[in-house]
């Protein structure tokens, strides 16, 4: 499904940094995987090249066999739209459309059908239990139901690969919870391969293998057995092997 | 870092923020200044005409002074607007409400200084480039020279200095008692989306339609005693019509989900009818600022045209000459002398005027046929041919003053017995002979069967062939040394009108230019007040996967209809004063309206491409 190989990242400037070198990811079809790491380890700048917002400097990333880096600025926006969905942490809904309307805003843009739209809208608005909500404004709804609107906002074209950054940094524990358990069920009913960027072992916790990396380069992964509550424990445990603190909530960065 | 210093800093180190509204400022005294070089300028001082005409330019720049005070107010409040984020984390760091006040009013002054100073310098350069544009377009007598604007500059700098003045104090004011949450939320707190309401979007309607009405149905003087009425209950209806119609029009779109969940039309929209709030306002002021600025030189190039067209139709002849008393043999060669001078070739053509008496009326112009057709030949028109025995009708073709019907129905007896009777359907429209009045021409051989004449003259008609460019040189001084009344020269009239109407006409365009330029950046500050929240919204909408097409496609409209919602508006209210204006005059100035808001309407979509580039290039950097 996704084949990151050989991927270094150098941002050019006045003081060359490298934020990645040699990173290889293989994604399954139907995986839930989750990147980790201290802050500055390269976690989003992997994401956002996997994401094809930015490129690597050396080595390719194939999103279904396809190097999405290679495609034509119009035609890379369209496969964006179509086969990858995005989930923010600051949920980026628009503050001036509904939720249903902000749901919908990736089929509008394809130009799909609005019988098709509110087909799909009530579907998975049931699903994810926000049907109550699809009129309201983004302000008069919570963080967690903003998260759910976005989570359903990524997933209404049935993208092939959902990226989600930091999909809990801005939820309370309990909103978090919820959200992670909506992911995780997502990936598990429809088989849909999701890649998470978090600093919540909590959240990390949620995903069928986690992947550590540390000033950007593969540090270590786990797989996750059957009980989440032991995959936590590793996940803590890996996290002060990894030099971070355990309880490492830090500053996160957008 | 003293205060001072902290405050220095933060405007020279954070230039692009201040620029736009340290432009609109400089922009806003640029005009002022402009307009006031005009106003004190030493040519203008002088006689009546131009003494009324600078009193009208005090009043127009008193209203100048008001209409930049709120400009620039209006470009403060909106930019304080922006920083309010700003100010809370200044806050948060200790800063107490007294300091980001005397820190704002600092920058505001430092800017306003700095905004004058730069004003008064582009406004000397601007001035310059306007007198260049005006001498060669326009006929201005003894031309309007540049000169140094000493009483300009201080009255300027003075007006301009105290405007900064109360607008920092007015700082107090726009920040009054906020709280540091709102502040330093500012910038997320979602405006609301403005409600309309059905009954007064139909009074928009029902104004704006009756204003219409009566403007286009009344005609002559009633124009004038309508004018009040239907321009206060137009002003309400376009108040109404962008305030409550528009965002009912958007509203109804809205709940259309095939037309709103239609591709971009949802980005578009959803934007369209929250911002229309802030938009119906500039779109308001800057519809009926337009409208002004198009009935105003509307008006003045079309009441132009009104007194030079009649002249240049009246008078196809280079020269004519009347000779009331006996055949002035002396004029004639002094003329011909004249024109030999002055190098001009000319055809001259010489006949007898009659007046005769014909029913009621003592002096009915008659001419024979060959007279006729020596003069239609003159300039250059069709002949006609006369039978014995017929008599025709001729109407001054392009002055429908001339009593036609009347003629056609009376008839002509000869002393022969023979009675002549006009053609009932045959009128020919020619400017062959000078008579306003219709008139009958009839074969040769009748002619001289005429009765007695009432009164009859001498006419005398040139038409150059050759050396027009001297026909001025030549008409000035035939207009010297003969008498009034008997030489007419069409071309010279002309001139001395624009002459005498070139200043008048000079500073009404400048003053209809200054409204429309302002209103232009009027719209200009809107779109770039909501840079920053587009910025936003398309940066998170590109993640999702926005085509630069389609990127492009929700810019163009946007902009489009920022710029031309109100200009279109506008140009209808312009195309309908100007309508009526000329049912005012019965003169149809259907060309001129076309040429001033088509002049007009290409300005404003030069400016569209313009902004929406750079618009569209700040949007594109940022994704």
């Amino acid at each position: 499904m996704l084949n990151v190989k050989q991927v270094s990242k150098i941002y050019e400037g006045k003081i060359a940094y490298r934020a990645l070198t040699d990173i290889n990811l293989t994604i399954e079809d139907g995986e839930f995987v989750g990147i980790m790491g201290p802050s500055g380890s390269g976690k989003t700048t992997l994401l956002n090249m996997i994401a094809t917002i930015d490129e690597p400097t050396t080595g390719e990333i194939l999103i279904n066999g396809k190097n999405a880096n290679r495609l034509k600025n119009e035609e890379l926006a369209k496969f964006r739209r179509r086969e990858l969905g995005f989930v923010f942490q600051e949920f980026n809904l628009l503050h001036t459309l509904t939720v249903e309307e902000n749901i919908v805003l990736p089929l509008t843009l394809d130009g799909k059908s609005v019988k098709e739209m509110k087909l799909k809208v009530g579907e998975i608005a049931e699903r994810l239990g926000i049907t109550q909500i699809l009129k309201k404004r983004t302000y008069e709804i919570s963080g967690g139901q903003a998260q759910r609107a976005a989570v359903a906002r990524a997933m209404i074209h049935t993208p092939k690969l959902l990226l989600a950054d930091e999909p809990t940094g801005n939820l309370d524990s309990k909103a978090s919870k919820d959200v992670m358990g909506m992911l995780e069920q997502i990936n598990q009913r429809d088989k849909a391969t999701m890649m998470l960027v978090t600093h919540d072992p909590q959240a990390a916790s949620y995903c069928n293998r986690v992947v550590f990396i540390r000033d950007g380069k593969f540090y270590s992964e786990i797989h996750r057995g059957d009980n989440r509550q032991a995959f936590f424990q590793k996940i803590i445990d890996t996290l002060s092997l990894l030099g971070g603190d355990a309880n490492d909530f830090s500053s996160i960065r957008v | 870092m003293t205060f001072r210093q902290f405050a220095f800093n933060n405007v020279v180190r954070n230039k692009r923020l201040y620029a736009a509204y340290f432009l609109s400022s400089m922009f806003t005294v640029m005009v002022f200044f402009t307009f006031v070089i005009f106003a004190f300028h030493p040519e203008l001082a002088g006689d009546d005409i131009h003494g009324s005409v600078q009193q009208g330019m005090y009043v127009a720049g008193g209203i100048i002074y008001v209409f930049s005070f709120f400009f620039v107010l209006y470009s403060m409040s909106s930019f304080l607007q922006s920083r309010k984020k700003e100010f809370g984390l200044l806050m948060m760091q200790g800063m107490s409400m007294r300091q980001i006040r005397s820190m704002v009013f600092l920058e505001n002054m430092v800017i306003g200084l700095f905004a004058t100073l730069g004003g008064i310098i582009l406004g000397i350069v601007f001035a310059k480039g306007i007198l260049l544009i005006a001498e060669n377009v326009l006929v201005i007598d003894g031309a309007l020279n540049f000169y140094f604007p000493l009483e300009a500059i201080g009255l300027s700098f003075i007006s301009f200095i105290i405007l900064f003045f109360f607008i920092s104090l007015f700082v107090a004011y726009v920040l009054r008692s906020k709280k540091l949450i709102d502040l330093i939320k500012a910038n997320k707190v979602s405006k609301g989306e403005p409600k309309a309401n059905i009954f007064l979007s139909i009074i928009a309607v029902l104004l704006l339609g009756s204003g219409y009405a009566v403007a286009l149905l009344v005609e002559g003087v009633t124009v004038i005693a309508v004018m009040i009425p239907v321009i206060v209950v137009v002003i309400i209806g376009s108040y109404l019509l962008f305030t409550q119609l528009s965002v009912y029009i958007i509203r109804k779109l809205k709940k259309k989900e095939n037309i709103f969940w239609h591709k971009t039309n949802m980005i578009l929209f959803s934007d369209l009818s929250f911002r229309m709030k802030d938009n119906a306002r500039t779109f308001f002021m800057v519809a009926i600022i337009s409208t002004v600025a198009f009935s105003a030189i509307g008006t003045l190039f079309g009441f132009q045209s009104y007194l030079t067209d009649g002249m240049k139709i009246s008078n196809p002849n280079t020269f004519t000459y009347d000779a009331y008393d006996g055949d002035k043999a002396e004029d004639i060669a002094l003329i011909n002398q004249t024109l030999q001078d002055e190098n001009i070739e000319a055809n001259m053509e010489q006949m007898m005027l009659r007046y005769f008496q014909i029913g009621e009326d003592p002096s009915i112009l008659i001419a024979k046929e060959s007279d006729f057709n020596r003069f239609a030949a003159l300039i250059g028109e069709d002949t006609i041919d006369i039978e014995d025995g017929q008599m025709t009708v001729v109407e001054f073709e392009g002055l429908p003053y001339g009593q036609t019907q009347e003629l056609l129905t009376q008839a002509v007896e000869l002393n022969t017995g023979v009675t002549l009777e006009p053609h009932p359907k045959e009128v020919i429209y020619s400017r062959a002979l000078p008579a306003f009045d219709s008139y009958y021409v009839v074969s040769d051989k009748d002619y001289e069967a005429l009765p007695h004449a009432n009164d009859e003259w001498n006419f005398y008609a040139w038409q150059a062939t050759d050396g027009e460019e001297h026909v001025l040189d030549a008409a000035e001084k035939l207009y010297a040394e003969l008498p009034p009344y008997g030489i007419t020269s069409g071309e010279y009239n002309v001139y001395q009108v624009n002459k005498a109407y070139g200043m008048i006409l000079f500073v009404g365009l400048f003053i209809g230019v200054v409204f429309f330029v302002s209103a232009g950046s009027f719209l200009y500050f809107r779109l770039y007040a909501d840079l920053d929240e587009d910025k936003q919204k398309f940066k998170s909408i590109s993640k999702m996967g926005l085509t630069e097409k389609e990127l492009k496609r929700v810019l163009n409209r946007q902009t489009a209809i920022l710029f031309f919602a109100p200009i279109v508006v506008a140009l209808i209210h312009g195309a309908v004063a100007l309508t009526a204006l000329s049912h005012m005059f019965y003169y149809n100035m259907f060309k001129q309206s076309v040429m001033v808001l088509g002049t007009f309407l290409s300005i404003q979509i030069i400016y569209f491409f313009f902004v929406r580039y750079f618009y569209t290039k700040q949007i594109k950097e940022v994704i």
